[in-house]
This record gives structure tokens, sequence and C-alpha cells, in this order.
């Protein structure tokens, strides 16, 4: 190989290299860091929340459930395209393409291709009882308040 | 009568003409040919800028303001109301005569010959058109635009259904790269409203001129529009017209046309605007675009299936089409004849009957998961109405395609199915889906809620 081509061909295999470097950059541009939307989500005290029944936390999207023994948390969003689920006389339907959900979360009918998730409940350092979206549980597990 | 010399010379001067051949195939005036479609979307996008521009003046891109900037732009900016139905019904104007031209474009079979690339850049511009379209409906922030998008951004991450299954998520997710691309975030907010303005108004209008550009420019290099094979010899000025003034007043007759139409439209109907849009609570039923809700449909049997997986085949197919069919000798004839036009006549009444048929089976009977409760998913997304449809029509073309020993034949085939297919998603969808995405015959029978 001459020396001139040589010099050529290195000098497009710097320039291709260095435009690759940008284009990879750059791309990288389009993707944010997010810092997780995982807070944790104070609770405040579980007696405001009626009996045998799943409240509706509209801020956070999650169905809080509370009992005699204890109380419990579950999305709301529905594991098939994203839609708020609503609650039905023995589970939870979603309106945008209805799929059905058991009171537990297990996937009846419909294209949902999960069950929903459970979050723990727990009492933080602080004493506060908080739910925690970045861990999930299984449906039988409560917080125990009595 | 001006001189010949003189017609060539204003077309070939005049920089914004020169787009033009100066001499038109008599053959390409026909209207019966081309419906002037290619024109018609050409004005109609000249007016989508126009409006795009003075509603972009008052528009505020905030999660905040933007719903009550629209507000404005209706009821307080005056003239406003109109520019925004013609915005809208322009916009819609153009998914329509979009998918007419290609309609017209593949049964004159005009993506044979030289044609091919001109083919592949016109289904890049039925999908720009489709995402413009898309990202517009986000704007107003109403309660339309925000579920709609919301399932619009689940759909874009609808591989984890396959990733999940197969158990990769963790360290492998294209959904949720694409999701995260196109909302900047894990839910729908003031990220996914900037980077959709971005693409509305920058990145999708100016790409759509670019290969604008690129189309007319590939019609003159292709030697004009397509015609059949007895005028392919015609040199020179055989059967050959002045482009100056003939076109230019075909051109000017169809804008004012165009104008006129969605002028008269703008001014009986209002574009919709719910109120403001609720991460909250979502609308029952929401629903898409119009022109999304054969894909809405086919998403509510799998997210992955109906999301991503057909329509991706679809365009495939579309993009592989002058590919796959090399039969020259049928350009720039309506339909291929007899024998193309039986082929057409008998797919569309296979496709119907076939996805007519596993509608009713599912709307009465249910489908898998109502019979065996605990089936896999892979069960849900693999076998339904979508992809067994889209699988039987593959394996009706090649049968067609071995057996005529027609790659164009099995192309109307495949294109005529798939198009019907396409047309009776959406108007179920459409027409047919009330609250929890149930099945009825009319909007009365809809439940109160």
């Amino acid at each position: 190989m001459k020396r001139r081509s040589f010099l050529g061909r290195m000098a497009l295999g710097l320039a291709s290299l260095a435009g690759a470097i940008a284009a990879v950059s750059y791309f990288r541009q389009f993707f944010p860091r997010l810092a997780g939307e995982k807070r944790r989500i104070p609770l405040g005290d579980p007696r405001r929340f009626p009996v045998d029944t799943f409240s509706y936390l509209e801020e956070h999207k999650l169905f809080v459930y509370r009992d005699h023994e204890g109380v419990k948390a579950v999305s709301a969003i529905c594991t098939h395209l994203g839609c708020i689920l609503e609650k039905s006389m023995d589970g939870f339907e979603c309106p945008c393409h209805g799929s059905c959900y058991s009171d537990k979360g297990e996937v009846l009918s419909g294209p949902a291709p999960r069950n929903l998730t459970w979050y723990s409940v727990d009492r933080a350092a602080d004493g506060k009882i908080v739910i925690n979206p970045g861990r999930s549980v299984s449906p039988d597990d409560k917080f125990l308040t009595s | 009568m001006e001189s010949a010399k003189k017609q060539a010379g204003i077309i070939n001067r005049n920089f914004f003409l020169h787009i033009h051949a100066n001499r038109v195939h008599v053959h390409s005036m026909k209207p019966t040919y081309s419906f002037g479609l290619g024109i018609i979307l050409g004005c109609l996008f000249l007016i989508m800028v126009l409006t795009g521009l003075i509603l972009m003046v008052y528009y505020t891109p905030s999660v905040e303001t933007a719903y009550h900037s629209v507000k404005d732009i209706v009821n307080v900016v005056p003239g406003g109301r109109i520019i925004r139905n013609m915005h809208r019904w322009a916009s819609q104007g153009m998914i329509i005569v979009v998918f007419l031209h290609m309609l017209r474009v593949f049964f004159t079979g005009s993506y044979l010959g030289n044609r091919s690339l001109n083919w592949v850049i016109g289904v890049v511009l039925l999908i720009i058109t489709l995402l413009s379209n898309f990202s517009g409906y986000l704007l107003p922030w109403d309660q339309l635009a925000y579920w709609a998008v919301t399932i619009g951004s689940n759909i874009a991450a609808s591989s984890r259904e396959l990733t999940d299954l197969l158990g990769i998520t963790n360290v492998f997710d294209p959904g949720g790269f694409f999701k995260k691309l196109l909302i900047g975030g894990e839910s729908v907010g003031q990220a996914a409203l900037s980077r959709f303005f971005t693409l509305h108004v920058i990145f999708l209008p100016l790409s759509m001129l670019v290969l604008m550009g690129i189309h007319f420019w590939r019609i003159r290099k292709d030697g004009g529009l397509s015609r059949p094979m007895k005028y392919a010899d015609d040199k020179g000025n055989t059967n050959k017209w002045y482009a100056w003034p003939v076109l230019m007043w075909t051109e000017l007759g169809l804008l004012l046309l165009v104008v006129i139409v969605v002028l008269f439209i703008a001014l009986l109907a209002d574009a919709p605007l719910l109120e403001q849009a609720n991460p909250a609570f979502p609308e029952n039923p929401a629903k898409s675009p119009w022109y999304f809700l054969g894909i809405q449909e086919m998403v509510s049997y799998s997210a992955f299936a109906g999301g991503l997986l057909i329509p991706v085949l679809y365009l495939v197919f579309l993009f592989s089409i002058p590919y796959r069919d090399r039969e020259d000798q049928h350009v720039g004839e309506w339909f291929s004849g007899k024998s193309g036009l039986k082929v057409i006549g008998r797919s569309a009444v296979f496709a119907f009957l076939l996805v007519a048929l596993q509608l009713f089976v599912m709307i009465r009977w249910g489908w898998l998961r109502n019979w065996f409760p605990d089936i896999s998913q892979w069960f849900i997304m693999l076998i339904n109405p979508a992809t067994i449809t889209g699988g039987l029509f593959i394996l009706v073309a090649e049968v067609i395609r071995r057996r005529r020993r027609s790659s164009r034949l099995a192309a109307l085939n495949l294109f005529t199915s798939s198009f019907v297919a396409l047309v009776i998603f959406t108007v179920v969808g459409i027409w047919f889906r009330g609250p929890n995405w149930e099945f009825f015959w009319s909007v009365k029978d809809w439940p109160a809620i």
C-alpha cells in the first residue's frame, strides 16, 4: 500500500469514527436520565379509608384496600396499555379494552398480559405508614394495623 | 398562440414551476387515471402549513396552558375557530386521500418498472402523514388527546409483552426504549407534550417537505406518471402537451376546489375539544383518532400482536411490493385487466367473510381466555383474529403466487384482502365498540355511566 492511500484511508476511518461517536452522543441526548418515580407514598392514617373497600388514590393511580386486619395497595394501571381501572362488583375492569381482573388482581379476561402489581405497605423509619411502589408483594400480604 | 419555445421556457426558467417537466403525456392528463390525488395531497399540505402557522402563533405547548390556549383560539382569536377547523379537517382529508392515492398507485401497477423507489418514498410519506396527525392529536391536551396518547405510547412499549414472556425485559427492553424516546418519561406529561410539539411543528413537516420534493422529482426522473405499455415508446413530442398552461390550469383548479371543500366543512363542523386532560380518570370508551381504531381493535386482542406485529408486517409488505412483483407488463393498467379484477373481487369477499366470522365468534362466545381461564399469554398473543387473519392472508397469497405463477396476482390478492381487513377492523372500532370496548350495534345502546 502506498503511503498516500494509507493516509487517505486512515483519515477516512478516523472521520467516520468521529462521526459515529458524535451521532451516538447526539441521539443519547433524546433519552433523559429519569429520577425514579418510585418514591414512597405516605399513606396517612389508615383509618381514613373505609373498611372492606377499595379506595382510589387519584394522585398515585393506585387502590388502597382496608379491612379489619390491615391495609394493602394495588396498582390501578391496566397492564395492557396503561388505562386507569375501574372498580367493578367483584374486581377491576379496564374502560379502554375491557380487560377484567379479580379482587386479587389476577387477569380474568381480555388482553391484559400480567396480573396487577401489589405494592408493599410498611412502617418507615420515622414511624409513618408508607406505600413503596418499588417493591411488589403477594396479593395476600397485608400491613397489619390491629 | 404562444410559441413552443416560449411555452417550454416558462417552465424551465421558473424555479417553482421547474418541478414539472415542460411536456406532459396525454394519458397523464386523463382525470380517471390519477384522479389528481397527488396534487390534492399537495394542496392539503399547503393548507396544513398555512393554518398551522397561525395556530402555532397562539398556542402554548405547556400542560398548564395548552388546553386554555386552544380554547382561546376557538373562542377569542378572530377567525380562530375556522382556522382550527380547517387544520383539523384538512388533516383528516390528508389521511383519506393518502390512502386513496396509495390504492390508485397500487391498482394501476404504478410501482412497476423503474418506479419502485418512488413507491417506497410514498410509503414513508404515508407513515409520516399518520405520525403528523397523531402528534397533533395530543396538543390540545384534552381528555381525548391524553388517553389516546397514553394508549399510543404503551403500544410503542408493547414488545414488552413478548420480552416479558421470554423473561428478558430486564436486559433487553426495546419497548421501554421507544416509549422513553416518544414521551420522555414513564407517563404522558410535559416531556411528552414538548416532544410531540417539536415533532409536529418541525421534524415531521420538514421531513415531509423534503420527501415530497424527492417524490415529485422522481416522477420527472421516471418519465412522468406511469402509463400503459402501448405508450411506452412515446419519445419526444409524440402524444405530449406542453405543461404550460394546461397543467397549471388543472393544478390551480384542483387547489381552488380543495380550499373550497375544506373551507365549507370547516364552516359546518367544529373540531372536537373535550374537557381538559385528567390523568386520574380515562374516558370510557377511550378511543384513538378514527384512523387508528383498526389498530386499537386489534390491540384489544393483544397489545404486541395487534399494535406491533401485524402493523409492522403490513408495512414490510407495502415496502416490499415493488421488489417482490416485477411483472412490468402490467404497468399503467387499472386492476391488471380481467384476471386481476377477478382476484381482487374474490380476495375482498374472502377477507370480509374471514374477519366477520372471527369477530362473530369473539363477540358471541368470547375468545381463548373465556374458555380456558388459565391459558398462557403466548396463546393470547399468537392466536387471535389479527394474527389468524394475517397468517391466512400470507398463506393464500403464497398459494396464488405458486399456482398462478404470477407475482402481480399474488400482490393484488394480499393488498386487497389486507386493506379490506383494515377497513373492517377500523369500522368496528369506530361504530361498534362502546364502554369497556364491548360490542354495541349502535351508540344509542351504550349504557349510561
